[in-house]
């Protein structure tokens, strides 16, 4: 009998990781290589745009020149620069002079949480209401869903943000309009991600403040997590229709299990690991909707700081904050393939020629 | 009694203008502990048929039937659920594909687990669990895979498809059916792969008198493990008798070319000869003929083909045909 031993299946898993790490890997490559021309691309002296350092006397400028090695070829210019990004030097900002990487350290944390979240409530909403759009394929629900799905995603998210702050900030006044937490809260910066440093901190006002950020937390994710909730419903939707369409799912109903008992224990699993593939494509796209709507609420993120940069053509912090995003962006992916491999046992499997 | 008992079985699929009948008036009927053969090629509607009885088929299909006996109970008469529940207890069917039939991301195991009556436990409910596994494993070795340990843990794709068809099989029996219907079980398998799944498929029925029908669209690959045939044509009925009336005497001009077009059954032709066939093709949903189906391909067909004809008994060798083929034999 030809089956496979299950020791195979792990080293199988350890392969599959590698090889995302390698394509992890690459891309980054890829990613500094764009970052490297920008700084040809834009107007201005390269080194400077590199750099970022605007006011630097002449002096400065030639030790800067010696350290990026000016002199030398493209590629040994390309590696130096490859070395300071390793140790963590981005340049200075060229509007506030201050090291890029600090600046994106303390700005990431807050886009990271907005996105995370946004990105945790889009699928725990689409993704079952969805799966009810299919289990009603061709019924009133089904209808009902698509529809709100369609004007979901059609909405633009700029309109979308001044609206919901004009109802439910400024005429009811649930909720704040703008910023992370209130000003009277001093929260320590542990990990940055403002609701895990409440919680970690020893402030008597724990509680308050907790409450204090989720409520200035509400909007913007709502906000944020619209439109790629629709999507969800909409690749839920059309996965679950692809698996109850399945033969296995005939061959359960000939065993006799009931409606409810398919959809539990056969179709969700199937259907869930084939929306699961492409959340990670999701994610960017949700990235460039918290940048907008970072910039209408305040929010102190990665996403409205590059945006401002680019207003104030801060040439190097566009680079800078252009690695950081991308790179957190594929990080997420890849998270996110992980995932989808840890449980679909298809895709483990070493295959050729893909 | 009879097992099941089948007349005028339709179904139909509603479209704008008029409805289709896929399949057309179609009587089965099966004794306990028989093995009747299903025949017919791809678009006879059989798996439609195999489907309707495990009511199993898409809501777009309409199945009605004049009689739908199981058993001596009158399953027409019951409401829909009764008549899943008596089905889904005492009918069980395996599908062509076996490997598709399995969910992809649920170990052998936990399906083989779901598939155990319940009601077959005695016990508690905390040593139902245990229960359940050795119930699998039970069954696994039923259907002749010994390695049990290694297969409850792997997944669908991970077994070949003659393991898959076994594993289905395996849970066909969990509910100890009367009846299996075993759509194309072996198709797309290697032939010696064939043979085993048609050896254990037969060591069953002779062990458990369990009633089979095989589905094919093989005529002369089940002839050597079925009592008795049904042939279908385009969704309609054409002949049912033994498999030695079927194969040595069949008395429809459809039956006739199957046979003659096995070279098996025509060893003394000479070498290179040609086979026998019929001209055309089988007709698509769409423009279907009416009366005989079978009309625009037959070599006997006559005015009188432009009406469905009625079924003729022969000692128990049905035919439906107005020109029956049976003075070529005495
Ligand atoms: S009824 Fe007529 S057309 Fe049909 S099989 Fe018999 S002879 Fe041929």
């Amino acid at each position: 009998m030809a089956l496979i031993l299950t020791g195979l299946q792990k080293t199988n898993m350890l392969i599959f990781t590698l090889r995302r790490f390698s394509l992890f890997f690459f891309t980054l490559l890829l990613l500094t290589m764009l970052s490297f021309s920008l700084s040809f691309l834009f107007p201005g002296e390269q080194l400077i745009n590199l750099t970022g350092q605007i006011s630097a006397s002449p002096e400065q400028l030639a030790v800067l020149a010696d350290e990026y090695q000016q002199q030398s070829g493209l590629l040994s210019q390309y590696v130096s620069y490859l070395k300071h990004l390793f140790q963590g030097d981005m340049g200075y900002s060229m509007t506030s002079h201050l090291p890029i990487s600090s600046e994106v350290l303390n700005r990431l944390p807050a886009t990271v949480e907005l996105a995370c979240v946004a990105l945790l409530v889009a699928m725990f909403v689409g993704i079952p209401v969805g799966f009810c759009a299919a289990i009603y394929h061709r019924k009133a629900p089904d209808n009902l869903i698509l529809t709100i799905a369609m004007i979901g995603y059609s909405i633009p998210v700029f309109w979308l943000g001044i609206l919901a702050i004009l109802v439910f900030s400024i005429q009811l006044g649930w909720f704040p309009s703008s910023g992370q937490i209130s000003l009277l809260f001093e929260i320590q910066h542990v990990t940055g991600l403002q609701l895990i440093d409440i919680l970690l901190s020893d402030s008597p006002y724990k509680w308050q403040a907790f409450q204090d950020a989720t409520r200035h937390l509400i909007l913007p994710v709502i906000v944020v997590a619209l439109a790629p909730a629709t999507i969800f419903m909409r690749l839920a939707r059309s996965a679950m229709l692809e698996v109850l369409d399945t033969h296995y799912i005939k061959a359960a109903k000939a065993k006799g299990l009931t409606f409810s008992q398919i959809i539990y224990r056969h179709a969700m699993r199937n259907a869930i690991i084939k929306v699961i593939r492409d959340i990670g494509l999701q994610f960017a796209n949700l990235i460039t909707i918290a940048m907008v709507t970072e910039v209408i609420f305040s929010w102190p993120g990665i996403g409205s700081w590059l945006i401002e940069s680019i207003y104030q053509r801060d040439y190097t912090a566009i680079q800078g904050g252009l690695i950081v995003l991308s790179s957190f962006i594929f990080i997420v992916h890849i998270i996110i393939d992980l995932v989808y491999a840890a449980l679909n046992p298809l895709a483990r499997e070493p295959r050729h020629g893909t | 009694m009879n097992l099941i008992d089948i007349r005028n079985l339709s179904i139909k699929l509603q479209t704008s203008t008029k409805p289709i009948f896929a399949v057309d008036r179609v009587n089965l009927t099966m004794k306990e502990g028989e093995v009747r053969g299903l025949v017919g090629e791809s678009g006879s509607g059989k798996s439609l048929l195999a489907q309707a009885i495990v009511g199993v088929l898409d809501e777009k299909w309409e199945v009605d039937a004049d009689r739908f006996h199981w058993r001596g109970n009158d399953l027409m008469r019951l409401s829909a659920e009764e008549r899943k529940a008596i089905i889904s207890k005492d009918v069980a069917m395996i599908f062509q594909e076996p490997m598709a039939c399995l969910d992809p991301t649920t170990t052998i195991g936990e399906q083989l687990e779901e598939a155990v009556d319940v009601e077959q436990l005695s016990g508690y409910f905390w040593q139902k669990r245990q229960q359940r596994k050795l119930a699998a494993i039970t069954l696994l070795h039923k259907v002749g895979i010994k390695q049990h340990e290694v297969c409850v843990k792997s997944f669908p794709h991970q077994l070949t498809d003659a393991l898959c068809q076994r594993v289905m099989i395996a849970m066909a029996l969990a509910r100890r059916p009367m009846l299996l219907i075993a759509d194309e079980p072996t198709a797309s398998m290697e032939s010696t792969n064939q043979g085993q799944i048609f050896r254990l498929l037969a060591s069953l029925n002779q062990l458990k008198n369990m009633s089979i029908l095989l589905i094919s669209h093989d005529l002369e690959n089940v002839t050597h493990w079925t009592n008795t045939i049904t042939v279908m044509y385009s969704g309609q009925f054409v002949e049912a008798g033994t498999t030695e009336q079927i194969f040595n005497q069949p008395y429809h001009p459809y039956t006739r070319a199957l046979v003659d077009s096995s070279p098996k059954a025509n060893r003394m032709i000479p070498n290179k000869s040609r086979l026998m066939t019929l001209p055309g093709s089988i007709p698509t949903l769409q423009h279907l003929p009416i009366g005989c189906r079978l009309g625009p391909r037959c070599p006997r067909a006559q005015q009188k083909c432009v009406h469905a004809p009625k079924i003729k008994n022969f000692h128990s060798h049905q035919v439906s045909c107005h020109f029956p083929l049976k003075d070529n034999y005495s």
